[in-house]
């Protein structure tokens, strides 16, 4: 099975940088909690502030560490390594390629998910994370991994990568409920925000933290998400003339 | 069997590839010559599906190869010019990746593996990662990866480039070898005597376009079995002749600095190149 193949090549690159990889998880969510909880003490509704902000800080690790995951690699891969070639050259069908980077990448935030929710256990009070919590996590990481995918086929040389990051991940980190409602946006931006995957996934996850039901809704939206990021990528690698 | 049919590989409003057209039959070696930018590299990324051509259709045993072809794909195994691998991984993972690629068995990618390293000299260096291999290690691994499939068509882009004059006698023997096992071989090659030695078959191709195709012997032939180098005024010209009389009388009639020999496929190919430098 060929997703197995880049499941196990995804596992090799964990092991080898499983430290690298931990400390770099857990630095920025780590800054947020010192800046907004314990520099800035504020609460919403009574409740403390790091209440609102560790759902969202636990999707906005999921989503980045699912992005960072496969966008700087695979752009490597396909434009200076060649390794993309020997994938391209072997009988393992590309779908199955696809699916293995997008489902690596997505246990990649999985991981970085555990390790904040390990960190902020003693300030999390009763906030409640079920497993349907860790499958929106999941889902969340199986989307900005297709993101990644499809940006990094669409990526022209190797600086084009932290490019990606400063247009998609850092402005979704900040706008897409993870510091802040979205209520509070002007009207436009906030229905433009909302629709975001980020966006859903903060609220989705909060929602069940909080003891109320996640909504169906955004399910549907990353769902959405999902399938057409897999479909321009299977498009990329089947179509495209020119690699 | 191995068929290219009018294929065509437009780059923006570059044409790489024109119109080329060949077959190359089962266990056959053959080689694709030209000069840089001819296109050779062009026709074997087409032929492992890395590039997928403009025009034209590729078929291998009567199916048409393209990315979806992964039973095809299967038979084809490619040394790029490029090393084209993963720099952070180690020889063994590198092996390993290749066989689940590949579908294969973990014992079988173990023992395939054992034995292509002791072939090649790499059982000491398994386990660094390929970013602190020499060049002609990385050369060496590629084959290896290569080889790890048991591949029935083997793709080679400049397989000897970089490599010193013993590790390409060493190359030489074990394609001969694989060639003989009905391994069926399609070389590109810059050195024309290593294309002499080893190809059944030569295409040369200039500008994109297919200008003979031929075996070497043929090709020599047409040109003249016997080749005088003569000196005129500090420049060398050589002289073909078909009939080694005429070639000696002609060198005992010139006043010039001359000596005979044989032709060789490096006098076809610069009697094809040459000529079109100078009429440009």
């Amino acid at each position: 099975m060929g997703i197995l193949a880049v499941l196990w090549e995804k596992w090799v690159e964990f092991k080898r940088d499983l430290y690298k990889i931990t400390v770099s998880i857990m630095i920025l969510p780590l800054m947020y909690l010192l800046v907004f909880s314990f520099g800035i003490k504020f609460s919403i509704n009574g409740e403390p502030y790091f209440h609102y902000l560790i759902p969202g800080l636990i999707a906005m690790t999921t989503m980045t560490s699912s992005f960072g995951a496969i966008a700087q690699n695979m752009t490597v891969q396909r434009l200076y390594e060649r390794a993309l070639d020997q994938v391209m050259v072997s009988p393992t069908p590309l779908w199955q390629f696809i699916l293995g980077q997008v489902i690596g990448g997505s246990l990649r935030g999985l991981y970085a998910a555990i390790i904040i929710l390990i960190l902020t256990s003693p300030l999390r009070g009763g906030l409640i994370f079920t497993p349907l919590s860790i499958g929106i996590l999941f889902l969340n990481g199986l989307v900005f991994s297709t993101i990644a995918l499809v940006l990094s086929f669409m990526a022209k040389n190797h600086t084009d990568a932290p490019r990606f990051n400063s247009y998609i991940i850092m402005p979704m980190s900040f706008l897409c409920n993870t510091f802040f409602s979205t209520e509070n946006m002007p009207h436009g931006i906030r229905e433009f925000v909302e629709i975001l995957p980020l966006s859903q996934t903060c609220e989705m996850v909060r929602n069940i933290a909080n003891g109320r039901v996640a909504s169906i809704r955004g399910i549907v939206i990353l769902i959405a998400y999902l399938v057409a990021g897999l479909i321009i990528s299977a498009q990329f690698l089947y179509k495209k003339k020119n690699l | 069997m191995i068929e290219l049919k009018n294929i065509s590989k437009r780059f923006n409003n570059f044409k790489a590839v024109d119109d080329v057209s060949f077959t190359v039959d089962k266990g056959e070696f053959f080689g694709l010559l030209g000069p840089n930018g001819a296109g050779k590299t062009t026709i074997i990324s087409m032929l492992s599906t890395v590039l997928l051509p403009s025009e034209g259709t590729i078929k291998i045993d009567g199916n048409i190869l393209d990315r979806k072809a992964s039973g095809t794909k299967r038979k084809i195994s490619v040394i790029t010019q490029e090393y084209s691998m993963r720099q952070d991984m180690t020889l063994d993972e590198v092996m390993e990746y290749q066989g689940r690629l590949y579908f294969m068995s973990k014992k079988d990618i173990k023992r395939k593996t054992d034995e292509l390293f002791e072939f090649a000299n790499l059982t000491e260096f398994r386990g660094r990662t390929v970013r602190r291999l020499s060049g002609g290690m990385k050369r060496k691994l590629m084959v290896c990866r290569a080889l790890l499939t048991d591949p029935e068509i083997l793709l080679l882009d400049e397989p000897t480039a970089g490599m010193d004059a013993l590790s390409r006698r060493q190359m030489w023997s074990l394609l001969r070898k694989l060639n003989s096992d009905k391994i069926t071989i399609i070389l590109t090659t810059h050195y024309m005597e290593e294309a002499q030695a080893l190809c059944d078959r030569v295409a040369l191709i200039n500008v994109g376009k297919l200008e003979k195709i031929d075996s070497p012997s043929n090709l020599i032939n047409e040109l003249g079995e016997y080749a005088i180098d003569e000196n005129i005024d500090s420049d060398m010209k050589s002289v073909f002749f078909h009939d080694k009389q005429a070639a000696i009388e002609y060198l005992q009639n010139t006043n010039n600095k001359a000596e005979l020999r044989t032709t060789t496929l490096e006098d076809v190919f610069l009697e094809c190149y040459g000529r079109k430098i100078d009429l440009d």
